[in-house]
């Protein structure tokens, strides 16, 4: 039904190569000239944490250092607890899902399935099963 | 037959849905650059320097408890609200669906439990609004949302802290409680885009959230005599097998790396023990961390090809409805069989 044809073949394209090339080359002449610009420092800075909570954004000093309230050790120890125990089951989770999800896939029609049991050409089309 | 079957989500809810995601990723942003300052230092620099994130992070949270209060109002003043509540209430029914779904994992049931499904398919009327993941999701989101709008407005609020906590180092005690907090929501949340990215039969998104249920269709015309949901008639998409394997790998990476690193960089804002930076474990987890800041922002490009293709639906809609003779025809031929 559509009233246009597309070019197929005969359009000038890019090739996957020379893009896979242009790409690689951007990121590399990218990364040199950031490096460059840093003064070809190391790339990791020694940050200076600051404490949002001093005025000014002076540096802070750790908690525990003057603390005089066990609740304090208490509740950052139980959070901790909490991270940890429910990291661990997120983690569960995710391996869970994703074995589900490679039985489920087991289940579908592999990519290029079409009715006749044929594969189609490189481009998936919709309407090929037609033809 | 369509893979949006089963769209129970209001436009409230979606429109909700896609703020608040937006919201917490910039918060997880903000925040995490200050947190993992070791590891996220670029970030920090990138978005301006600790002055500025600070201050984003502030209105990020500020919109956060416009968003949070919103919605506990829509959940008491309306009755669809109040019906929801039923909706979240956590079952015998879940139990049974993880419970099933680790048999399934191991091979030892056929399917998933209709608590657990995602896709429904034919079944769609035996699913739940909530999969016993949504719901866990619901609560967690709530007890750990209202902890970190407080121990947040806290920290804010220096002489609110200081009434109740005389010295300095409670107010850094406060600091280190809520970055260590929101670590259960990073991990969450990456597992989240997981799970409804990266579903086969949805890939690359499952668009429950994003299309709200007035739009969705309510029958197949062909669902009266299947058996099974009907996964089988779908076809795999060609990517999905390398991408939901590298996606998977990312996320495990960044899931353990925020774990490690809540233990390791504890005593924001100075480490409480030194560790060599440039170590190789310091290296490694550098590298998970980034891989874990990357899963967000995969997320957050899925949210917004979310609303993408929300778009689309609606226009096809209204072009359907519209002229269904002035339309590309496709119909017509979907229809030979």
């Amino acid at each position: 039904m559509a009233e246009y044809e597309l070019p197929e073949d005969e359009v000038s394209t890019y090739g996957r190569a020379s893009i896979l090339f242009a790409a690689a080359v951007s990121l590399v002449v990218t990364a040199v000239l950031a490096w460059a610009a840093a003064g070809f420092d190391v790339f990791y800075e020694g940050l200076f944490r600051v404490g949002p909570t001093v005025e000014g954004g002076g540096v802070g000093s750790d908690w525990v250092a003057g603390n005089t309230m066990p609740a304090l050790d208490f509740l950052i120890a139980l959070i901790h607890a909490a991270d940890v125990i429910l990291g661990v089951f997120i983690l569960f989770l995710v391996f869970v899902h994703w074995a589900a999800f490679r039985r489920l896939a087991a289940q579908m029609r592999p990519p290029g399935w079409t009715r006749s049991g044929t594969t189609p050409d490189a481009e998936r089309t919709d309407g090929g099963e037609a033809e | 037959m369509t893979n949006l079957d089963h769209g129970k989500f209001t436009r409230m809810t979606t429109t909700f849905h896609s703020l608040l995601a937006l919201d917490v990723f910039a918060l997880f942003f903000t925040g995490y650059a200050l947190m993992f300052n070791d590891h996220l230092w670029w970030l920090l620099v990138l978005m301006g320097g600790n002055v500025g994130v600070v201050a984003v992070h502030r209105l990020a949270g500020l919109g956060l408890i416009a968003l949070v209060v919103f919605w506990m109002v829509m959940m008491l003043i309306t009755d669809t609200g109040r019906s929801n509540f039923r909706e979240i209430v956590p079952t015998r029914e879940d139990v049974d669906a993880f419970v099933q779904d680790v048999k399934f994992m191991l091979g030892r049931a056929d399917e998933r439990h209709p608590n657990a499904r995602q896709f429904a398919g034919y079944e769609s009327d035996e699913v739940p609004l909530l999969s016993y993941v949504g719901k866990g999701v619901v609560f967690i989101f709530a007890i750990e949302l209202t902890l970190l709008v407080v121990s947040g407005l806290l920290i804010w609020s220096k002489s609110g802290l200081m009434q109740y906590f005389a010295t300095r180092t409670a107010a850094m005690a406060f600091v280190v409680f809520h970055g260590l907090l929101g670590i259960i929501m990073l991990m969450g949340v990456m597992f989240h885009i997981f799970e409804h990215g990266f579903h086969p039969a949805f890939y690359p998104l499952e668009t429950k959230a994003f299309i709200p249920r007035r739009m969705i269709p309510e029958s197949h015309a062909d669902d009266a005599d299947a058996d099974g949901t009907g996964i089988e008639e779908l076809s795999l998409a060609s990517s999905w097998n390398k991408v939901a394997n590298l996606m998977g790998v990312l996320v495990v990476i960044g899931i353990t790396s925020v774990m490690t690193a809540s233990i390791v960089d504890e005593g924001y804002p100075v480490p409480r023990e030194l560790h060599l930076e440039g170590s190789p474990f310091d290296l490694l987890l550098t590298i998970g961390i980034n891989v874990g800041i990357f899963v967000l922002f995969v997320g957050l490009v899925l949210s917004l090809y979310g609303n993408v293709v929300r778009r689309r639906w609606e226009r096809q809609l209204r072009e359907e409805r519209e002229g269904p003779a002035a339309t590309d025809g496709g119909d017509v031929s979907s229809a030979e069989d």
